[in-house]
């Protein structure tokens, strides 16, 4: 249409149009303020945080708190332990939630219905209703406050396990077939043939398993009693009432700055996979 | 659920194939069986075990300080009725209750606003999608630190900013009136994203002719919304409804690492009860009954929901 004769319809069409724009520009900042916040605060130095007119951007930034956070709050050990429980946790979420899956999705055995209903029942009981005898549990098999405490109750995942099965039921009984025909088992057709063909979805459930794992809080807080077997997530919380507990009010750029290090990883997976990951999200909310 | 028995028991039925197949498949029947056992052992022992064993607690005088104890009848449960009004426990469910019902309120109708203003299939939108779902995958122990800071009432950036408009300084963390609202806006911050996420994709999913239909109708743009999109989203509504409902009455983080419950408990939600009466007191006895009652709640809240949605909602889309 020609601009000149843009009739007072077209007119109004753009205006929606740029306020539109508008209003998703703004909530997009609004919604971005508390991390920038996060960022500029980790940047400023002690005495800066705490004036009375906060700075909207640091005067001088440095990464003074980054360098105490990493050295004066353990946050090499907080790294690497919580790395370790994620890593192993999702190592066993997904070795036995993919040969689940295929028991599920292909198998045919006496009782696989009745097996099936009692893992999908698991995900009506949350840990929080259950956290005291599985707490119980692991006492009398002596792991508080070990690591392989600390992983047991993430190691199984009802909630992948029926995802999965989902994905390898959708894999045309063809390719099972001719795999069988050049001599696979029960591994080969899972690792030659199952997975590469839910490929996005094995990657996006491994994802999903590894940030699940990186943020919990709920069980390392039980679980871990003492400083060798803490989990970033506590360890930061730990810094929080430590500051909260003192007077000198300095440094909170340095807890700031240990937020920032221990939502790296997320934000990595997120920026690489997103595409993924938003597409399974809402696939799986339609089922 | 209803969908799915119905799948599996078709899987079944033409799995289960004639004699000769059956016979020849028994060894790797059983391998199949050896596939799934590791998983639903794990399953069983993380989570029907211990509601069993949770039972067994509640019947019990254990206190978690004593390596024995012996069955004590009804005696928990007694105490629970009987000291309804001084146990903490019915403060517990008001808060968690009122927080979930907050939470769920902002969430899904925000969410729902957001997916129609982000409704638009460009770049620069979908940068800005993905900036307002990030939220969703930072930890929520991470995302409280932060905003312990931003509340924080002598250098926090709230309270500055209420200033430079003219505005009272608030108490978000340390009144017992406003706490509550602090949370929620914490917990809402972090969650919306997803549900304007989940809206979007079920507002793609509707039929363009419906919207030609009701263009026809002559329409107008609310007309649609309400006559059109509402009631097509409303499996999707469900769904979140059903989900997050479970998820915000489960809230532990957030309170432990902003408000420990207080002031006055007017923060102290379900979970961080039975944390406190767990490892504080050590009364597992105790928290057995309580963990109980509020597992049958969320259970009996769920059924109800999707009793509602098989009636109530339509699938037509």
């Amino acid at each position: 249409m020609n601009k000149r004769l843009r009739s007072p319809e077209a007119f109004k069409k753009q205006l929606w149009h740029h306020l539109q724009t508008a209003g998703a520009v703004i909530i997009t900042l609004v919604m971005l303020f508390p991390l920038y916040w996060m960022i500029i605060t980790s940047l400023k130095t002690d005495a800066e945080i705490i004036t009375t007119i906060p700075t909207f951007w640091p005067k001088n930034p440095n990464f003074q708190s980054y360098v105490f956070a990493w050295t004066h709050m353990d946050f090499p050990r907080l790294t690497f332990n919580t790395f370790y429980v994620t890593l192993w946790q999702m190592f066993i979420q997904l070795t036995s939630g993919i040969l689940a899956a295929y028991g599920f999705a292909r198998g045919n055995f006496p009782g696989k219905n009745a097996l099936f209903l009692l893992v999908l029942s698991a995900m009506m009981i949350p840990a929080q209703v259950v956290f005291i005898p599985i707490y119980v549990l692991i006492a009398k098999l002596g792991w508080v406050d070990t690591m392989a405490g600390i992983v047991l109750p993430g190691v199984v995942s009802a909630n992948m396990v029926f995802l999965l099965r989902n994905n390898f039921k959708s894999v045309d009984q063809s390719y099972l077939d001719a795999g069988k025909m050049d001599g696979l088992g029960i591994l080969g057709t899972i690792w030659h043939v199952l997975i590469p063909m839910c490929k996005a979805s094995v990657i996006t459930t491994a994802l999903v398993s590894f940030i699940n794992g990186w943020n919990n809080y709920f069980w390392p807080k039980i679980l871990s009693k003492s400083d060798s077997t803490r989990l970033m997530a506590v360890g930061i919380a730990k810094m929080k009432n430590m500051w909260e507990e003192m007077s000198t009010e300095g440094f909170y750029n340095s807890i700031m700055a240990g937020v920032v290090i221990s939502i790296i990883p997320v934000v990595l997976i997120f920026a690489f996979n997103q595409k993924y990951m938003l597409k399974g999200y809402s696939k799986n909310a339609m089922k | 659920m209803k969908a799915l028995k119905k799948q599996s028991a078709a899987s079944a039925a033409t799995a289960s194939g004639s004699p000769v197949r059956r016979k020849k498949y028994k060894k790797e029947n059983f391998l199949e069986f050896l596939c799934v056992l590791p998983a639903v052992f794990l399953v069983i022992l993380l989570n029907h075990y211990p509601l069993v064993e949770l039972v067994r607690y509640s019947f019990t005088d254990w206190n978690m300080l004593k390596k024995t104890y012996k069955y004590v009848g009804l005696k928990n449960w007694t105490w629970f009725f009987s000291t309804l009004e001084t146990n903490h426990v019915w403060n517990a469910f008001k808060v968690t209750f009122i927080y979930t019902v907050l939470h769920l309120a902002i969430i899904i109708v925000v969410g729902l606003l957001l997916a129609l203003l982000f409704n638009r299939m460009t770049k620069s939108f979908s940068f800005m999608r993905s900036v307002v779902f990030m939220p969703h995958y930072i930890a929520m122990s991470s995302v409280a630190v932060i905003f312990v800071w931003l509340f924080n009432e002598s250098y926090g950036v709230f309270n500055y900013l209420l200033k430079v408009v003219g505005l009272d300084p608030v108490a978000w963390l340390s009144s017992s009136s406003m706490a509550i609202f602090s949370l929620v806006i914490v917990a809402s911050w972090r969650g919306i994203g997803y549900n304007m996420l989940i809206y979007l994709s079920a507002m793609q999913g509707i039929s363009k002719d419906y919207y030609e239909a009701a263009a026809l109708d002559g329409a107008n743009k609310f007309q649609v919304f309400r006559d059109v999109t509402l009631p097509l989203l409303s499996p999707t509504t469900a769904f979140l409804l059903v989900t997050q409902f479970i998820s915000s009455m489960k809230v532990y983080n957030l309170v432990d690492i902003m408000t420990s419950g207080g002031p006055a408990r007017s923060t102290e939600v379900m979970v961080y009860l039975l944390y406190k009466m767990t490892f504080e007191d050590y009364r597992i006895d105790r928290a057995s009954v309580v963990s109980i009652l509020f597992f049958i709640f969320m259970v009996i809240i769920t059924a109800l929901t999707m009793k509602w949605q098989d009636r109530k909602v339509n699938y037509d889309a």
